[in-house]
C-alpha cells in the first residue's frame, strides 16, 4: 500500500489530501482538516449578545455570514423582526462579501490553475504574454476590492463587520457614499464580465487539455436562495434531487430531520449528508436551483450557462463558472440597491433579551450557514454552527476519488494527480477555518 | 505587481487562526511592488519557507505541536518576524485562559488519528520564539500593514482609541446604570460611556482608527493594551477602567465590579486581548508596538 499525501495551498487553511493506493488501484481519498478551532466549546457561558462579536471570528474570509447569522439566530430567540431598510443594508453587506469572496476564489485561487503558474502573482512567468497577465492581476485585485469596500460601507468594517446589531443595523447608508460606490462599479462592471470571459475561455482551454471536468455524476444540491428572487439574507432551505426536480424545501429550525452531521476520524473537520446522502452546496448549486437573477447581463452568462452545459449541469470544474456568473449578479445587485434611498427611515427596533433557542440563516458564499443557540438565564447555553464547507466534504472526496482512479493507472501514478487534487478541492473552496469551527 | 528577484524575501506563515489577518494584507497590496513573496499558501503554491527571508509575518496562535515546529523553522529563516494580529499575540479569541471547562471539552473532542495534536490553549508566539514587533489587531487594517512593513521606527501612532474616535465625553451626561456592550439606539457623537456602554476604549491601543466606535459599536480591545498597560497585572487594567467609569458616570461601583468580573469580560478582557498577558512572557517594550 502507497499513501501519498498532498500538502494544499491556495485554499482557507490547513488541509491536505489523503490517497492510499495498493497494486494501481485506489482504495481511498480523503480531504483532511488538520486544526480545530473549537468555538462551540469557546462561547459556552458567554453573554448572549456578546456573541455577535466573537463568532464573526470563525473565519476572517466568511466573517460577515457568519456575523449575520449570529444576529439573526438571536432575533429569532428574542422573537424580534428588523425594519425592511435593515434586512436591505444586510443584503448589500452579504452581497459585498459574494463579491470579495468569488473575485478572491476566481482569480486568486483558481486562475493560475489555468495558467500552469503558481500564483496570481506569477502569471507573467507563465506561457501567456507579460502585459496581458499584469494587467489581469491588477483588476482581479481592483474588482475584489469592490467588495471590500462594500462590506465596509454596509457593516462598518471589511472583515469582523460591526454595524449588524440585534434588531437591524447601525445605522443607513447616505446617497453620497452609495453614488459613489455605484460610480466605482459602474467603471468597473465592464472590466470584471471582461475578467469572467477571459476565466471561461481559460476553463474552456484547461478543460480540452484535460479532457475532463471532473466528477460529473449526478448529485443532491443544497442552497437557501430562491428560484426567482436570489436573496443572501435568506429564510428556507431548498434542494433539488440529482435529475433536476425539486425535492423540497425546509425551514432551519428543521435542519436536523435533513442534514445529519457527524464527526470524521481522520480530519477535525465533520461531514454532512441529506437524508444519507452525497449533496453539494456553494455555487452551482445556487444555479442549478436559479431561473432568473433577476440582472440583465448576470440572466445572459446564466442563459449561456445552462444552454452550454445544461440544467441541472453536475461536472465539478462548473463550480468555477457559476462563481463568475455570481460576481456578476453581485456588482449589479449592488448598484441596483444602492441607487435604492437606504439612508432614511427605521434602521433597528427595540428588544428585549429572552431566553430560549433561535436559528439563523443565511446563504453564505459556500452555501447555507445556519447558526443555533441556546440561551439560558441571558448566557450562551450551547452553540452550534452548520457549516457549508461541510456539506460538501463527501462531495470533495468522491470528486477526489474520481481523479484519483484517473491518473492512477497500470503505468504508475501520474504526476498530473497533485495539479487535479489541487483543481478537485479549489472547485468547492472549501474554507477549512469555518469547517473546524 | 511582477515580484522581481533582487527584492527581499517577504513571507507569511499562518498559524491557527481564521485567515482574517492575510485577507486584509491582501487589501494592502501595495507591498506586492516592494517584496518578492516566497511564501504565503493562502495565494501562492509553496509548502516551505526558503532561507533568508527579510520579513517574515506570523498570523494566528500556536495551537498544534505542528504550529511550534513551523514558526521555529520560520524564525530561524528570517531576518525579521512580526507578530500579526490578537491572535499572535495573546492566542486570540481561541485562548481558554481560566475557563477550564470549556478547555477540557476542548481537549476531549480534539484528538484524531494521524492528525496533529492540539496543544492545552492557544498561545502567543513570543512563548516560543523572539518575535522583533508586534502588529496587535483583529485583524491590523491595511493601513498597520503599510506602516509594519514600510517605516514602524517613525510610526505615529494614536495612544488610545478615544483619540481617533470622535466622540465627545460630556460632563452633564451621567447613566445611572450599564447599557451592556450593545442595546438600543446609539446616540452619534456622544462617548460610548456617558451612555452607559461597556467600552474600552480608553486603556486601549489606538491606530486603528476608531472603526468600530465611530459608527456606534463599543470598543473590545482587541488592539490589546495601550502603552501605559503594558505587561501589566490584570488588576492595574481593571482599576484604570473602574476609574473611568467612577469619573464619567454615576452608576454604582458594585455594579461597575460586576460588569468588570466574569462573565461580561470574558470577552474584552478574557479572550481577545492580552490585557491577562502571562507574567512568564518576554516583556513587550513600547518600542516593539505598532
Amino acid at each position: 500500500m502507497t499513501t501519498i499525501t498532498y500538502p494544499l495551498s491556495r485554499i482557507e487553511g490547513h488541509a491536505r489530501v489523503v490517497i492510499d493506493v495498493h497494486d494501481n488501484e485506489v482504495f481511498r481519498a480523503d480531504f483532511q482538516a488538520m486544526e480545530i478551532r473549537g468555538f462551540g466549546h469557546y462561547v459556552r457561558g458567554v453573554p448572549a449578545e456578546q456573541i455577535t462579536v466573537i463568532v464573526p471570528r470563525i473565519c476572517g474570509v466568511c466573517s460577515t455570514a457568519h456575523q449575520v447569522a449570529s444576529v439573526k439566530a438571536l432575533e429569532d430567540t428574542f422573537g424580534i423582526t428588523p425594519p425592511p431598510l435593515a434586512l436591505d443594508i444586510r443584503e448589500v453587506l452579504l452581497l459585498g462579501q459574494l463579491i470579495q469572496n468569488q473575485a478572491t476564489s476566481l482569480f486568486i485561487f483558481t486562475m493560475p490553475d489555468r495558467a500552469n503558474a503558481s500564483s496570481l502573482f506569477e502569471l507573467s512567468q507563465s506561457e501567456t504574454g507579460k502585459a496581458r497577465e499584469f494587467s489581469l492581476a491588477q483588476n482581479a485585485l481592483r474588482i475584489r476590492k469592490i467588495g471590500t469596500d462594500l462590506i465596509s460601507l454596509a457593516g462598518g468594517q471589511f472583515i469582523h463587520p460591526i454595524k449588524t446589531v440585534i434588531g437591524g443595523v447601525t445605522s443607513g447608508i447616505t446617497r453620497e457614499k452609495a453614488d459613489r460606490m455605484i460610480q466605482t462599479i459602474q467603471e468597473l462592471l465592464p472590466v470584471a464580465t471582461e475578467l469572467v470571459d477571459i476565466y471561461w475561455e481559460m476553463s474552456m482551454e484547461m478543460g480540452d487539455r484535460i479532457g475532463s471536468w471532473g466528477d460529473d455524476e449526478p448529485t443532491h444540491y443544497l442552497a437557501s436562495t430562491e428560484a426567482n428572487n436570489f436573496r443572501l439574507n435568506s429564510q428556507r432551505l431548498r434542494v433539488m434531487q440529482p435529475d433536476g426536480t425539486e425535492a423540497l424545501s425546509f425551514d432551519p429550525h428543521d435542519f436536523e430531520a435533513y442534514l445529519q452531521v457527524a464527526e470524521s476520524e481522520y480530519s477535525y473537520a465533520g461531514v454532512s449528508s441529506y437524508m444519507g446522502q452525497i449533496v453539494r452546496a456553494n455555487s452551482l448549486a445556487r444555479i442549478n436551483l436559479t431561473e432568473s437573477l433577476g440582472t440583465p447581463r448576470a440572466d445572459t452568462y446564466l442563459k449561456r450557462f445552462v444552454q452550454t452545459f445544461g440544467k441541472p449541469a453536475h461536472a465539478i470544474m462548473f463550480f468555477d463558472l457559476c462563481r463568475g456568473i455570481e460576481l456578476v449578479y453581485a456588482l449589479e445587485k449592488a448598484q441596483q440597491m444602492l441607487e435604492c434611498d437606504l439612508e432614511h427611515g427605521d434602521t433597528e427596533v427595540g428588544y428585549t433579551p429572552k431566553d430560549g433557542t433561535g436559528f439563523g440563516l443565511v446563504e453564505a458564499p459556500r452555501g447555507p450557514l445556519i447558526h443555533r443557540y441556546e440561551v439560558e438565564n441571558g448566557l450562551i447555553k450551547s452553540a452550534d454552527f452548520v457549516i457549508p464547507t461541510v456539506h460538501n466534504m463527501l462531495a470533495i472526496r468522491r470528486a477526489l476519488m474520481v481523479a484519483a482512479k484517473r491518473y492512477v493507472s497500470p503505468e504508475g501514478i501520474s504526476a498530473e494527480l497533485e495539479r487535479a487534487v489541487g483543481r478537485v478541492v479549489r472547485a468547492f473552496d472549501p474554507c477549512i477555518a469555518c469547517a473546524t469551527k | 505587481m511582477e515580484t522581481p528577484k533582487d527584492l527581499p524575501k517577504f513571507a507569511v506563515l499562518q498559524l491557527s487562526g481564521c485567515s482574517g489577518c492575510e485577507v486584509s494584507l491582501l487589501n494592502s497590496d501595495e507591498w506586492i511592488s516592494n517584496f518578492q513573496l516566497v511564501y504565503m499558501p493562502l495565494v501562492v503554491t509553496t509548502h516551505k519557507i526558503p532561507e533568508d527571508v527579510e520579513v517574515l509575518l506570523v498570523t494566528g496562535g500556536v495551537r498544534t505541536d505542528e504550529d511550534i515546529h513551523n514558526l521555529r523553522k520560520g524564525r530561524a529563516r528570517a531576518r525579521k518576524l512580526i507578530a500579526v494580529g490578537t491572535c499572535a499575540l495573546s492566542g486570540g479569541v481561541a485562548q481558554f485562559k481560566d475557563k477550564h471547562i470549556a478547555r477540557e471539552s476542548f481537549i476531549k473532542a480534539s484528538h484524531r488519528l494521524r492528525m496533529p495534536d492540539m496543544l492545552p490553549n492557544a498561545y502567543p508566539l513570543d512563548r516560543f520564539v523572539d518575535v522583533d514587533l508586534y502588529l496587535p489587531g483583529c485583524p491590523p487594517t491595511p493601513e498597520l500593514f503599510l506602516t509594519a512593513l514600510k517605516d514602524p521606527e517613525n510610526a505615529k501612532i494614536a495612544s488610545i482609541v478615544c483619540q481617533e474616535c470622535g466622540r465627545q465625553k460630556l460632563n452633564d451626561m451621567r447613566p445611572k446604570h450599564i447599557t451592556g456592550m450593545r442595546s438600543g439606539v446609539v446616540l452619534p457623537d456622544i462617548c460610548l460611556i456617558n451612555q452607559g456602554y461597556v467600552c474600552v476604549g480608553t486603556s486601549t491601543r489606538g491606530g486603528c482608527g476608531a472603526l468600530c466606535t465611530r459608527p456606534g459599536h463599543a470598543c473590545v480591545g482587541c488592539r490589546g493594551p495601550a502603552n501605559p498597560h503594558l505587561n501589566k497585572d490584570p488588576e492595574f487594567v481593571l482599576d484604570n477602567l473602574r476609574r473611568v467609569f467612577t469619573r464619567m458616570t454615576d452608576i454604582p461601583i458594585e455594579e461597575i465590579n460586576a460588569t468588570l468580573a466574569s462573565p461580561w469580560l470574558s470577552l474584552f478582557l478574557g479572550q481577545f486581548t492580552d490585557y491577562t498577558q502571562d507574567q512568564s512572557l518576554p516583556q513587550r517594550t513600547k518600542e516593539k508596538m505598532l
